[in-house]
């Protein structure tokens, strides 16, 4: 179990620690390489009986590998930063330098991210002081036992520290905020708009993740070409069901391109087989009661508003898809409650995004197509468009962000002599 | 119509507590699967949802199996009805927290009596059926005389068929707050000393306008015979801290009878003609016209003796609107399937509290409002 999660209930704790670890962060230099080998024994270590299990460890086992992240840190760091380099632009040389203590703020409904979040700022060279939410104590607790085992020279975890706090403790908040020079927020509006207004120094720099929302679609050919229709249900299954589509990448509503000659009623059966398989599969452990009547609500308000419209759904709150036509994003209501759209020309509702959208997971069978879409979606204001079955993959850019360079300082020095 | 109206009433002749568990379901099971039927021939909307529903509602074997409405979509504008606007006698109206919408419930006639019906039914398995002098904790007025009416209004006309006369007790002051009617209750007291007597007000209101004032001057009432029924919910006084014992006793010291004559009831306004007194064991009971499921949040099965979870209120008395099965926002524990000392037959359960609000949902938790406005 970790030592490195306090229970915090005054603000001189939190400003001592960040005192701390910005010492530990400014007094020496550690290479992306570095923590790329601790990265690589954690992910082993999380593979024991103890965290395997935990939602998205096997996914965080892929990220912390070298041949995830290497790429990404050259893409955004430069090629020669993995060691600690210096990078040649013209006469001067550019390097990057952490910003000192990072503060994390992740959303409360993935289990993974209050690492994901910190595993960026390391990477960049930075401490962490990072506030667990409340429902994500037990796991992050295992997960970073797991650091703890695999660091024994504890070059990471000494630049890290996690802070259990009641989220209404405005104080606290507002003293982790004073205490960092860059800050990662993830969230829903309310928590997002509440943490922007910490009381953060000038200098400090805000990365701000989501709220978004996403959305999938279907060209006509792609969704009526029965031999890969199962395959296709497989992938949205996926989509939905991870995070309990709580997930800014998360599907909430699926336009389906009109056929002339098939009906979407026989793809929406094709897709209740694959979320009735994916539930056997991934059943859900725990649901909060006003999701439960959130989700009994969606179902009846949609079918109650018009006889044209139709639905499929289980019996108890596991899953549900809602059918009808149209191209104007319904309200989400999560917890795996699909919304299933008509429409006549995929254009349509691509047309009418807004800069709610993070993600369009898509499946169409014309690239030249596929393309056009794609760039009326990016002015859209879409950041990431993707297959359909990978709208979860963490790779940045993500939210139209880089992931490690906003809490780096690109440092440029401009050799005196010679 | 006529026939579905004639079971309804034999449901509510026979007494309210009496009927096996496995008697009552069978009963409610083919009353409720008709009365579906016939919500869905006058509703087009309802059909479709019933029609959409898992389970065949012809071939359900469960009261449980049968469909349920959200009671939030009793919230709609117009009301969700299965009667013409001119067979409408009456709108009830819930009481909503500020800025919330009320629940709006549509009674014609039938459905007014058989509401009338099954809170005598109730009530007088708890009081008696004499009638009796009725004081109102409340202002006059309440009970409005529009077409339109409040739950407070409801609670206090569902129990008018128990009173030889009616005085309110409370009055507005300057302020426009509620205040009280010392010279009327004083009267009133007096006149009816030992005498049985009939009390009801909002327990809120109970405590605040009433019972406050009263203790604060050490006055007592000298009330023995009095029975005083509550009902509106607890959460104002626990802000006070104030729990169930404090009030019963406080309410027993001011009218001077013992607590057991405080009598704290469960209602909703979407639910008409069913309200669930606690009985003696502190349980609340289900009568025969009606039934209550707690669901389990996770898979919304019932739930087993000993567990909590979402409420569904069940009833055949509604046949103006789709109010039948209704997934309220209220969490209660299931004490038992049958056999509560107090002697009352079939389910009895306590509520807990509401459904929480949900907390924050992710990244992907966006507010509805700047979805629409851009």
């Amino acid at each position: 179990m970790s030592e490195l999660i306090r229970v915090i209930g005054l603000t001189e704790e939190i400003s001592v620690l960040a005192t701390e670890l910005r010492a530990t962060a400014s007094a020496t230099e550690i290479t992306p390489s570095a923590v790329l080998d601790v990265f690589e024994a954690w992910a082993a270590a999380l593979g024991e009986r103890e965290t395997a299990d935990i939602p998205g460890v096997q996914f965080l086992r892929m990220w912390l590998r070298r041949g995830t992240l290497e790429p990404i840190i050259a893409r955004e760091l430069g090629g020669n930063a993995l060691c600690g380099g210096w990078m040649e632009d013209g006469r001067a040389r550019l390097k990057a330098y952490p910003l000192g203590v990072v503060g994390h703020w992740p959303a409360g409904n993935i289990e993974i991210q209050p690492i994901l979040s910190m595993t960026c700022a390391l990477l960049g060279g930075n401490a962490s002081l990072v506030r667990v939410p409340g429902g994500l104590n037990d796991s992050t607790r295992l997960i970073m036992g797991k650091l703890e085992q695999s660091d024994r020279a504890r070059v990471l975890t000494r630049r890290v520290c996690m802070l259990v706090f009641d989220h209404a403790r405005r104080d606290l908040q507002e003293a982790m905020a004073r205490s960092v020079d860059g800050a990662m927020i993830w969230g829903g509006e309310e928590a997002v708009l509440q943490v922007r207004g910490l009381p953060f120094p000038h200098w400090a720099r805000l990365a701000v993740f989501g709220p978004r929302i996403s959305v999938a679609a279907m060209d006509a050919d792609s969704w009526s070409n029965t031999q890969e229709q199962e395959s296709w249900c497989r992938r949205i299954a996926r989509d939905v069901w991870q995070f309990d589509q709580q997930a800014c990448s998360s599907p909430q509503v699926l336009f389906l391109e009109k056929k002339a000659g098939h009906s979407s009623h026989d793809f929406a059966s094709s897709l209740k087989k694959a979320f009735e398989s994916e539930n056997r599969l991934h059943p859900r452990q725990t649901i909060h009661a006003a999701l439960t009547t959130a989700i009994c609500q969606a179902r009846a308000s949609w079918l109650l508003d018009n006889v044209a419209k139709s639905a499929i759904f289980s019996q108890g709150p596991d899953w549900t898809i809602l059918l009808g036509s149209g191209s104007v994003i319904p309200k989400p209501t999560q917890g795996k409650t699909l919304t299933v759209l008509e429409v006549d020309d995929l254009f349509d509702p691509i047309e009418k995004l807004d800069g709610n959208v993070q993600t369009l997971g898509l499946a169409m069978s014309n690239p030249a197509r596929e393309a056009k879409l794609a760039s009326v979606a990016a002015r859209r204001s879409v950041d990431r468009i993707v297959k359909l079955g990978r709208m979860h993959v963490f790779a940045p850019p993500w939210d139209g962000v880089d992931l490690i360079r906003p809490m780096v300082r690109v440092v440029r020095h401009v050799p005196s002599v010679g | 119509m006529n026939e579905i109206g004639q079971r309804i009433d034999q449901l509510l002749a026979i007494p309210p507590y009496g009927l096996p568990p496995e008697e009552r379901e069978a009963a409610l099971l083919t009353l409720l699967k008709d009365e579906l039927e016939y919500a869905g021939s006058r509703n087009p909307g309802y059909r479709n949802y019933i029609q959409h529903w898992p389970v065949d509602t012809h071939s359900a074997r469960r009261v449980a199996d049968l469909p349920f409405l959200p009671v939030g979509l009793l919230k709609a504008q117009p009301p969700l009805s299965l009667v013409e606007p001119s067979e409408i006698k009456r709108i009830l109206t819930s009481s909503s927290t500020t800025g919330q919408t009320p629940s709006r419930i549509t009674l014609d006639s039938p459905t007014a009596r058989r509401m009338t019906k099954g809170v005598v039914a109730i009530a007088q398995d708890f009081i008696g059926s004499t009638r009796r002098p009725y004081l109102v904790v409340d202002v006059p007025g309440s009970t409005g005389g529009g077409p339109q009416l409040g739950a407070r209004g409801a609670a206090i006309q569902g129990l008018q068929p128990f009173a030889s006369e009616v005085t309110y007790c409370l009055k507005p002051d300057q302020a426009g707050d509620l205040t009280l009617d010392r010279d009327k209750l004083r009267h009133f007291a007096e006149a009816r000393g030992p005498s049985p007597v009939l009390v009801y007000g909002f327990t809120y209101i109970l405590w605040k306008y009433l019972v406050k004032p009263l203790i604060a001057e050490n006055i007592s009432l000298g009330m023995p015979g009095v029975h005083i029924l509550h009902s509106g919910g607890w959460k104002l006084l626990q802000e006070e801290a104030v729990d169930k014992k404090s009030f019963n006793d406080g309410l027993a010291r001011v009218f001077g009878c013992s607590a057991d004559r405080v009598i704290d009831f469960y209602g909703m306004v979407e639910n008409v003609g069913v309200i669930y007194p606690d009985c003696p064991e502190g349980n609340k009971h289900v009568p025969a016209f009606a039934d209550v499921l707690v669901r389990n949040p996770l898979t919304l099965q019932q739930v087993p003796e000993g567990e909590q979870g979402i409420v569904q209120v069940c009833s055949v008395l509604p046949t103006s609107f789709p109010g039948h099965l209704l997934l309220t926002e209220d969490i209660a524990k299931i004490v038992a399937y049958d056999g509560c000392r107090c002697g009352r037959r079939g389910t009895c359960f306590r509520f807990v509290g509401r459904v929480a609000k949900a907390e924050l949902r992710g990244c992907g938790n966006i507010d509805r409002k700047r979805q629409q406005a851009t």
